[in-house]
């Protein structure tokens, strides 16, 4: 990211441009994504309310996911603009004017260029899969008529890319060149093919140099699928695939609830709350928001919403407590990933569903039940490492008083009812999970622009939204991306031959349990917990069972080093989103985490070898 | 309040560290295709059948098989569990040569053609015997239109019969109305229809659906008994209606154009490996039915029985149904047609449905 685009945590938007065109231009993209995210959160909102008296939205979902993958490509193309995409950013090393500098910029550009050039191309091959398809949205709509939004926004980036290689013609020239040369290179396979060493470097070199991570991701797997003789449209048909998931809208919808209360004053209450009741503790302040990031992850499905929504607003807090930066950055980072071993966690259901077969059952509530206890180890662990930090840092302390409790309590009545409210609906059975994101958005945007007050609705809720809408976007591109280099992995079936190398050179089940756990990093690290799971459980629940492995015990280990992969690069969800959403490189988030990657492999550990702690509990409960 | 630590210096290093992390995973992703030298036709199928299942076992063997019987030339790379993505992600996949094969569900098929949900219209039909009698009939038109719209079909296997389990027991339609009940997110069609009979669904995705039953978002589904085992609905949902509401269809599909791929000389005997191994995988998927009941049983389901007079219920229900089902779900001529020969087969038969 340049420094010129680079901003406070919540940043503003750049100005407006002078050319009336361009500023029409800019207008309608922010109204389309505003009206985007509101469709968003009403679509599922309206089921909600309806549903007791038994109306609700004919085709609702489909429409919603026409709108999300509308929201994500508007997003994206605006955070081009804005310069918002996540980047690796090594070129300020370099003085702004330094000739380093200049042809970093216009690599990278060409290189985002080209590339987003190719996912345009592959972008309409989908459209037109669809349009063979022939779905019509009721009402009459065509499915794939929506659906160029996707090309279309991609060819924009790509111009937008080119744009910005340089203030002069010949940058942007040479940019604008590769778009015609990837092409040509697509024509010769067989000379692309000799041309794969040189080809990665380039794109690693462009990584380095400031292209977008999601660019690189992408070309990166557009250029094996092309490599191994597949259609490039393999990566957007994963890219359609993972924005029209159902339960995707569930992510922009919390990023912008987040957002909304971070504009707002609630950070401020809220800290006053927690002060009065946990003040008195060394390091309190943090270890309520070990809980509060806990207590989120829950019910968000460990999808990295946390460190958005909570992590956005408990970090200005952290630091006016005086938590270092670096400390602070870190546990919200790494608080995000805890609490996904508590019901009702998507990730252990998800488990539960892939791994049960007839002869090893795996139900969600004994995982739930098992992981208890490990879920509770980790916290507590990473709690204590507050404590000892508050302690040292002397982090000014609070005598405890009662009255001022009382009185912190009733001004942050509103904020603190958000959670209190999320999870009753979800829990209760009222609301799905999007229906839930959906309501907590609109209970925050009425709670501070109706009752606090905070934000005015027509001056400052808009530009809230359209950010929040513009991080959606850069953080579902990058989703997106990844999902495309899993794909791949998972094309190559890489997962099974690292499987099949365990199984052949391990013998005792002390080293098969350790290797698990170093499998289970590595893949961590590589692909997203869910396809972890789906690629993984049900080649490893076998090997465990002939390891006599409980297959409980095996769902708790498993999902608890999944749950280390949230933190480990090159593709650990939660730094990606951590340094999207406080404009942090990713280095320095990866840096920060460290400590409690640390922590939480030690408490990953104890779980692996102490199974009185999960299987234990289960047979206490008379369940296993 | 900054950080007084000097942090250029250290970032500078972690950056190194995240490159050589990056490199070391490039490397992976770059050798492990290498491995393949003089490569074959490579055939990569998906389908939601579990990894690891004895049908995926069935699945295996007959790719094994596809490689012996064409001498190498031939190999089919077998994508399970969904890794490649529901029904729908999979069609999209073949029409673009990502994919070249699926074991799908009837939901995938009707991606291609509609057609295909006239064997499941609910309560059409009594049997497999009815049922497949009518599905021979259709058969031949069924598939000429598939490979019309550019897919082959290897073999027919159908999941089982679709029966609801519900959070209190269900065994006339009313039952069911004070019940709410899954819908899938991506069928608009089937929503309305349960809604036009006064019926409560609630659409979901289907991941989904094992939360919300705990949560009591859902009170009933519709489902096989071994789907119902294997994703423990019936944890939630301990009640099962004894009707045979509607059979799950199935087949694998190959894309013509992979198909054509194929060597043309053992393409018959691949097809024959093909109908072989759905023979075989539907023998697996009928013994399991019976069994999968028993076994949930013995775990505290409860099968609730529906007499003649309910029974008559439900049917007076589905029969005001058909006029929606034929045009919104199933294609007109396509619900005539099926209409038609189960008619036929129970006259044949000489009267009453025989269960």
């Amino acid at each position: 990211m340049s420094d010129e685009a680079r901003s406070a945590l919540h940043g503003s938007l750049s100005a407006p441009p002078a050319t009336a065109l361009a500023r029409a231009v800019r207008r309608l993209e922010h109204a389309l994504l505003i009206l985007a995210l509101l469709a968003a959160a009403l679509l599922p909102l309206a089921d909600t309310l309806g549903r007791p008296f038994g109306l609700h939205v004919p085709a609702g979902a489909d429409y919603l996911q026409q709108v999300v993958l509308w929201l994500a490509f508007l997003g994206g193309l605006v955070a081009t603009r804005e310069h918002r995409h996540l980047t690796l950013s090594t070129a300020e090393l370099f003085g702004e004017t330094s000739r380093v500098r200049r042809f970093g910029r216009v690599l990278a550009a060409t290189v985002s260029a080209a590339t987003t050039a190719v996912l345009t191309y592959a972008g309409f091959g989908l459209v037109f899969a669809n349009r063979e398809e022939g779905r019509v949205l009721m009402g009459g709509t065509p499915v794939w008529a929506l659906e160029l939004v996707m090309p279309l926004a991609l060819g924009l980036m790509a111009l937008r890319f080119a744009w910005a290689a340089s203030r002069g013609a010949v940058g942007r020239a040479i940019a604008l060149a590769a778009i015609p040369a990837v092409f040509a290179l697509g024509l010769a396979p067989d000379r692309l093919v000799s041309l794969a060493w040189p080809m990665a470097a380039v794109i690693l070199v462009a990584l380095v140099l400031g292209t977008p991570v999601f660019v690189a991701m992408a070309a990166l797997a557009l250029f094996f699928f092309f490599r191994d003789g597949l259609p490039v449209t393999a990566v957007t048909a994963e890219v359609y695939r993972l924005i029209s998931s159902p339960t995707l809208p569930a992510i922009p919808l919390l990023t912008a609830c987040g957002y909304v209360l971070a504009e707002s004053q609630a950070s401020l209450r809220l800290l006053r709350f927690f002060r009065s009741l946990l003040g008195w503790m060394p390091g309190g302040l943090a270890v309520i928001v070990i809980a509060v990031c806990a207590l989120f992850t829950t019910f968000t499905g460990g999808s990295g919403i946390t460190v958005i929504a909570i992590g956005g607003l408990v970090l200005p807090m952290l630091r006016q407590d005086g938590y270092p930066e670096g400390f602070a950055l870190g546990l919200v980072t790494a608080a995000g990933s805890l609490g996904l071993l508590f019901p009702p966690s998507l990730p252990v259901i998800l488990y539960s569903v892939v791994a049960g077969t007839r002869e090893h059952n795996v139900p969600a509530d004994h995982l739930f039940l098992a992981g208890l206890l490990p879920g509770m180890l980790m916290i507590v662990m990473v709690a204590a490492y507050a404590v000892c930090k508050g302690q040292t840092l002397r982090i000014p302390r609070q005598s405890f008083i009662p009255s001022e409790v009382v009185t912190a309590t009733w001004t942050a009545k509103w904020e603190l009812a958000i959670p209190v409210f999320v999870v009753g609906l979800f829990l209760s059975g009222t609301a799905s999970m999007v229906e839930t994101a959906a309501a907590a958005l609109v209970f925050a945007i009425f709670v501070e622009c109706f009752v606090t007050r905070d934000l005015h609705v027509f001056r400052t809720l808009p530009a809230a939204l359209v950010k929040a809408s513009v991080l959606a976007g850069a953080v579902l591109m990058l989703l997106s991306a990844a999902m495309g280099v899993t794909s791949y992995i998972v094309d190559a079936q890489i997962p099974d031959a690292l499987v099949g190398w365990v199984k052949s050179h391990i013998e005792s089940r002390v080293v098969f349990l350790l290797a698990l756990n170093g499998l289970l990093i590595v893949v961590g690290c590589l692909v997203d917990i869910f396809s972890a799971i789906v690629v993984l459980a049900p080649l490893v629940v076998p090997m465990a069972a002939a390891f006599g492995v409980h297959p409980v015990h095996l769902g708790v280990i498993f999902l608890a080093n999944l749950e280390l992969g949230y933190l480990t690069p090159p593709v650990g969800l939660n730094l990606y989103l951590a340094a999207s959403r406080f404009d942090k490189p990713l280095t320095t988030v990866v840096r920060t985490v460290l400590p409690f990657l640390l922590i939480l492999a030690v408490a990953v550990l104890l779980i692996t070898y102490l199974p009185a702690m999960s299987v234990g509990v289960l047979e206490a409960f008379g369940r296993s | 309040m900054t950080d007084p630590r000097p942090v250029p210096s250290l970032s500078t290093r972690s950056r190194v560290a995240v490159l050589c992390v990056l490199l070391a995973a490039l490397a992976v992703w770059a050798a492990a295709p290498f491995a393949r030298a003089q490569a074959p036709v490579i055939i990569r199928m998906a389908t939601l059948v579990p990894d690891g299942s004895s049908w995926h076992l069935i699945l295996k063997e007959a790719a094994d098989r596809w490689k012996q019987a064409s001498g190498g030339r031939v190999a089919v790379r077998l994508f399970p569990g969904g890794v490649a993505g529901d029904d729908p992600d999979v069609v999209r996949k073949m029409r673009l040569g990502t994919l070249n094969a699926g074991v799908l569900t009837s939901v995938g098929v009707a991606e291609i053609d509609k057609s295909v949900y006239a064997m499941g219209i609910p309560l059409m039909y009594d049997s497999y015997d009815e049922v497949y009698w009518v599905h021979e009939k259709m058969r031949p038109k069924l598939e000429a239109s598939l490979e019309a719209k550019g897919f082959v079909v290897l073999n027919w296997v159908d999941g089982g019969w679709v029966h609801f389990f519900a959070k209190k027991p269900v065994a006339v339609p009313d039952d069911l109305r004070a019940l709410k009940l899954f819908s899938w997110a991506g069928d608009a069609e089937a929503v309305e229809v349960w809604r036009s009979a006064g019926f409560n669904p609630v659409p979901l995705p289907s991941t989904e659906l094992a939360t919300a039953l705990q949560t009591g978002l859902v009170e009933a589904l519709g489902s096989p008994p071994q789907v119902a085992v294997i994703s423990q609905f019936f944890n939630h949902a301990r009640n099962m209606t004894a009707l045979r509401w509607q059979l799950l269809q199935g087949a694998t599909i190959m894309s013509k154009g992979a198909w054509q791929k194929l060597p043309a000389d053992v393409r018959p005997q691949l097809l024959e490996i093909s109908r072989e191994a759905g023979a075989r995988l539907q023998k697996e998927i009928r013994d399991a039915e019976s069994r999968d009941v028993e076994a949930m049983k013995k775990r505290g389901l409860v099968v609730v029985p529906v007499s003649a007079a309910q029974r008559a219920q439900w049917e007076t229900l589905t029969e005001s149904l058909y006029p929606r089902i034929r045009g919104k779900i199933v294609p007109p001529e396509a619900f005539d047609e099926a209409m038609r020969y189960r008619d036929e087969y129970r006259k044949g038969r000489g009267a009453a449905p025989s269960r």
